[in-house]
């Protein structure tokens, strides 16, 4: 459903707010249908913010959206997606390790990567992942 | 017991709700006091305002609120109670609270997440900042003009000459057959009959409703078995409709397709008074077209039993 509407509707991201409303339903979505996963995320954010110089914002186009500085982590879409933007060498090594990291659900030839988040294994793999992005960007400078 | 009443939890519900009634109440009051008009219900009344409860619900919720499951739950509960009380003080019809609740609930849940992030950081000037603006657009929305009128078209193939399908096209017995459509199937009312004082240029023709509403029409282009065109001379006061919607104009064109059948296409010409038009539009296609599928279908099963 999520693939369906990104794909022949992902052009209405562009109409202000509408992606916002569209992440509040998923969000209700993952309320009805998987609660525990609105507790990983909670989790990974509070984790991710224990980290020094980072921070929390809304994404542009809904979603948790983790900071190192000025710069995006990643962020979180209201049913457990992770979008990662990576450097390209990072994202075969990743896509390597986890056939469940994928290329990214829209721009599929560049460093971002997707990875749905469902369960507490998924979380802990969720949580590598923004620690692989962290450390990156901490030694980039 | 008023400690209980007006504990943090239920502050939070009750703040933002009213400050939400005071601004639309206050709003609707100073239009009919100054414009003589209800006003528009402007895209800020159903984006800003809701965005501002969920931040004030936030304030009070700021320390006891830690996880998303409970920030979207309490989202939902403030969702219902803000629709019991537009029904219960503003009149709103229950059909037109279904289908704005999706559109609060989003926007409630989305100003409680900007309001955790206003409140974490704490920073004053970010805060006055937020409420100066949403405040700006508010009022900059309010008195801005609104105007949008639509055009909804269908058609459907009647196996059946033009002139017979005429014959129901003016006028139609009572659909009896119940509607598949969910909306109709919940309560809203839907198109039952259709009665002509007679088949000439400027003859009435009122359009009666499963709830007995009328809606009172003139028809304007009597062109037979060809063009019937009529203009809605007096709707009913639904509160599902009243202040939301406008239907100006409805017209059948009928067109012989040379093999016996018809292509009988319906349009409805309409004016909202609600906005945003992305999300309402929506809705009003929806159901505008699902009238005239009821009525179309209604014509189609009446020429064909001849």
């Amino acid at each position: 459903m999520f693939k369906f509407i990104i794909r022949y509707f992902g052009f209405l991201k562009f109409v202000p707010g509408l992606a916002l409303v569209f992440d509040a339903f998923l969000v209700l979505w993952t309320l009805m249908t998987n609660p525990a996963l609105l507790d990983h995320m909670d989790a990974l954010e509070k984790k991710v913010l224990s980290w020094p110089n980072t921070t929390s914002t809304i994404h542009k186009y809904g979603g948790l959206q983790l900071n190192y500085g000025k710069k995006e982590l990643g962020h979180i879409h209201g049913n457990g997606l992770l979008d990662m933007l990576l450097n390209r060498k990072l994202k075969a090594y990743v896509m390597g390790n986890d056939s469940k990291i994928k290329d990214h659900h829209s721009f599929k030839d560049s460093g971002w990567i997707s990875f749905y988040i469902k369960d507490e294994c998924d979380k802990q793999v969720a949580l590598n992942l923004f620690n692989l992005a962290y450390q990156w960007h901490v030694n980039k400078g | 017991m008023l400690q209980k009443v007006f504990s943090v939890k239920n502050n939070g519900f009750i703040v933002s709700n009213a400050v939400a009634l005071i601004i639309i109440g206050g709003t609707k009051y100073l239009f009919q006091r100054f414009y003589d008009v209800p006003g528009v219900l402007v895209f800020s009344e159903f984006v800003i305002i809701p965005m501002l409860m969920g931040i004030v619900s936030i304030w009070y919720w700021r320390n006891i609120v830690t996880t998303k499951r409970q920030l979207t739950l309490w989202a939902l509960a403030n969702t219902f109670i803000a629709c019991v009380l537009s029904a219960v003080f503003l009149k709103e019809g229950i059909i037109c609270l279904i289908i704005v609740s999706p559109l609060l609930f989003a926007f409630i849940l989305i100003g409680q997440v900007v309001g955790k992030a206003m409140f974490n950081r704490n920073n004053q000037t970010l805060n006055t900042s937020v409420f100066v603006m949403l405040f700006g657009i508010f009022i900059y929305d309010s008195l801005s003009v609104h105007h949008y009128e639509n055009m909804v078209a269908d058609t459907i193939t009647v196996n059946a000459p033009p002139a017979e399908v005429w014959k129901y096209v003016v006028a139609y017995k009572r659909i009896e057959k119940k509607s598949d459509y969910w909306l109709f199937r919940i309560g809203m009312s839907s198109p039952v009959q259709s009665t002509a004082e007679g088949y000439y240029l400027g003859a009435k023709r009122k359009c009666i409703f499963s709830n007995g509403y009328v809606f009172d029409e003139k028809i304007v282009t009597y062109d037979e078995n060809k063009d019937l065109t009529f203009d809605i001379t007096n709707q009913p006061r639904d509160p599902e409709i009243m202040g939301h919607i406008d239907i100006l104009r409805g017209q059948f064109l009928l067109k012989d397709n040379g093999n016996g059948t018809t292509t009988l296409t319906g349009n409805s010409w309409y004016r909202l008074y609600v906005f945003p038009v992305w999300y309402y539009d929506i809705w009003a296609e929806s159901v505008t077209r699902n009238v005239h599928l009821r009525v179309m279908e209604h014509i189609k099963e009446l020429a064909e039993a001849k």
